[in-house]
């Protein structure tokens, strides 16, 4: 489970932001009072067009970002007093992270298994099984750096799931892949919602939400739009299809009432 | 857990092509090389020197017995040619224009002074740049001179020794090790720290800005391992480079005296396996170690907040020569570890090697060296870790 409340991030300028923004402020908010929550076995959406937060808010969940301001709850524990422990819990996969391209994926995910203090045999259990499910033998023991794009995002997967984390969260993780490597993705999403995880991903792509997601948060400028079931979405659905209502709600830009 | 990064880092360094040059390859290489290269060219030069034919120009208006003697100087002093000139602004023109190399001007009543056993004012013309033509005329005229003092004794029927009240002889109480360390000894240390500077860099940009350019960094934050655990764990792979790189320098010597023979002198050799000692060995880590840290440490910090490698690279770069030119002081003889010197960084533990070589330490100034460098490492470490916890510098 994880339950956000008011929570807020702001980031201190330099001179040379400041003078990019063309701003006079010393620090930029960029997520502004958000709260929500996601229950397990149910899959939460994030969505927001560019700039609007989902980063920044992904990353505090990940105890990444400490919150300016705010409270965070991951199974139960407090993410912002005890990052580490919160960790724990906590899988997170990001689109645009990268793997380390001189080991190989056998290496990475026991390096991974090892930081998150599972013993040597549930690694090898779990990588077993991991590449079983996402036929990856046939390059465990190939150097990252010269495998496909599909490959690696199978091995950003198996390196997500090698603690069993109860906790999943994906930031954009179908972004700049292509159609069969997405759906490794989408695949692993729905897995994780079978088995009773609490997962949280955000996205900009109507479709995938429509696809996966149980509950749907809608952030525009670090505020909360939009906070409800996607059953309770669709019903109040104004605009033709579900694109067209998400534009409409961020050009309304009225925030949530509290 | 500061291990298992460790030794991730680690592989992932040694996999590294770069980085490996820069720590084993170069390291290794470049004192056999520059040995080499320095023995044969300078064995070259002087081969070239003892058998050059330098062409002498001698202002005379006669053909007395000083020219005639410097006909008769052996060949042993050098191969030398003369060439008559009439005035002397030919011959500083000829100098000048490397025709002839040296030229001596012989006044016209020289033969009357020799005669009267007065002195004979001779000048000498060389051109200052080019090197050892001085020294050559002097070694003619010298031996002129030398032959000339027993003659008028004889005449006179002096006894040599009775005008000569004092016989000097220097007896050098140095060791060969004293001699290397005192006079060579900066450049040990000097190729140490350059290197012990460069084999750190790769690795501290490409652990820390490689890891935020390639975003792998946010995955490594997500795990349950403290921050400082993962600062320590990479360090560590950074602090391992530079010391790794002056090993293998300290290799490429060993191979250079082992194995290549490029030191021939007995004496030297000697003087050099007794400073490549077990001891000395353990000393030089000894200091070379709180250096090295303090080097990773204000690296780090850098690579930390710099957005790209390229910008990383730009910055620690020019690093590298703030760090050399203290380095450097070691090669000029006559600065010592004293009190003062004892307190700047890097000039310490160069100054402090060159004593270490020579055999002539003074603990407690060793002492101090070693414990200036020490602080600094520390601050650099809490630096470090200061800039490693700020989330600002770690995630782009």
């Amino acid at each position: 489970m994880i339950q956000v409340s008011d929570l807020s991030k702001s980031f201190s300028l330099t001179r040379q932001q400041k003078k990019e923004l063309g701003t006079m402020q010393n620090s930029v908010l960029a997520v502004d009072d958000v709260s929500f929550k996601c229950m397990p076995g149910r899959v939460h959406a994030l969505l927001g067009p560019n700039g609007a937060g989902k980063t920044t808010t992904l990353r505090m969940l990940s105890t990444i970002f400490k919150p300016s301001k705010g409270a965070i709850l991951i199974n139960n524990v407090d993410a912002v007093t005890h990052p580490q422990e919160a960790r724990k819990h906590i899988g997170f996969l990001t689109g645009s992270a990268g793997l380390y391209a001189r080991l190989t994926p056998n290496e990475l995910i026991g390096y991974f298994g090892e930081l998150y203090s599972v013993s040597k045999n549930d690694i090898e259990l779990r990588k077993k099984r991991l590449y079983d499910l996402l036929d990856m033998h046939d390059f465990q023991n190939k150097r990252i750096g010269k495998l496909s794009t599909g490959m690696k995002q199978k091995v950003s997967i198996c390196r997500t799931m090698i603690h069993d984390p109860q906790v999943v969260i994906f930031d954009e993780p179908t972004s700049g892949l292509d159609v069969i490597t997405a759906e490794n993705i989408i695949q692993l999403i729905r897995d994780c919602k079978n088995q009773g995880k609490t997962v949280i991903f955000s996205s900009h792509i109507m479709g995938e939400v429509d696809l996966l997601c149980d509950d749907i948060t809608i952030i525009h400028k670090g505020k909360v739009l939009y906070n409800d079931t996607m059953e309770a979405f669709r019903a109040q659905q104004q605009a033709p299809n579900l694109t067209a209502e998400f534009i409409r709600i961020v050009h309304d830009q009225k925030p949530e009432e509290a | 857990m500061i291990f298992t990064i460790f030794k991730k880092e680690l592989r992932d360094t040694l996999r590294d092509r770069r980085t490996v040059m820069m720590m084993i390859v170069i390291p290794t290489l470049v004192f056999p090389l520059i040995m080499s290269v320095f023995m044969s060219v300078s064995e070259r030069f002087q081969k070239e020197a003892a058998e050059k034919k330098v062409k002498i120009g001698i202002v005379s208006n006669q053909v007395g017995s000083l020219e005639a003697d410097l006909l008769k100087v052996p060949d042993a002093l050098g191969k030398k040619e003369f060439v008559p000139f009439t005035d002397t602004l030919a011959l500083i023109q000829a100098i000048r224009s490397d025709s002839v190399q040296v030229g001596i001007f012989i006044p016209d009543n020289a033969e009357q002074l020799k005669e009267v056993m007065k002195p004979i004012s001779v000048t000498v013309f060389h051109d200052g740049t080019n090197l050892g033509m001085k020294e050559r005329a002097n070694a003619y005229l010298s031996f002129i001179q030398e032959n000339w003092k027993k003659q008028r004794y004889s005449e006179l029927k002096i006894d040599e020794a009775k005008v000569t009240p004092l016989i000097l002889s220097y007896s050098n109480v140095a060791s060969s090790k004293e001699m290397i360390g005192k006079l060579a000894g900066g450049f040990l240390p000097y190729l140490f720290i350059a290197f012990g500077f460069m084999g750190c860099m790769f690795p501290a940009i490409d652990l820390f800005t490689g890891e935020k350019e390639r975003s792998t960094i946010e995955t490594l934050l997500t795990t349950p391992v403290p921050r400082w655990k993962i600062l320590f764990g990479k360090m560590g792979v950074v602090v391992l480079s530079g010391l790794l790189a002056a090993t293998f320098n300290l290799l490429g010597i060993f191979l250079s005296i082992e194995v290549l023979n490029i030191v021939k002198d007995p004496v030297i050799l000697k003087a050099i396996r007794d400073i490549l000692s077990p001891a000395f060995i353990v000393m030089l880590y000894a200091l070379l170690c709180p250096l090295i840290i303090f080097f990773a440490g204000i690296m780090i910090p850098i690579a930390v907040r710099a957005k790209s490698f390229k910008e990383a690279q730009s910055i620690i770069s020019p690093l590298n020569i703030v760090i050399i030119l203290p380095a450097m002081v070691g090669f000029f003889p006559g600065i010592e570890l004293n009190e003062v010197t004892a307190l700047i960084p890097v000039v310490n533990i160069v100054l402090a090697t060159k004593e270490l070589i020579a055999g002539t330490l003074e603990w407690h100034l060793v002492a101090m060296a070693f414990g200036v460098m020490v602080l600094l490492a520390v601050i650099a470490i809490l630096l470090s870790y200061r800039k490693f916890e700020n989330e600002n510098n770690v995630i782009s």
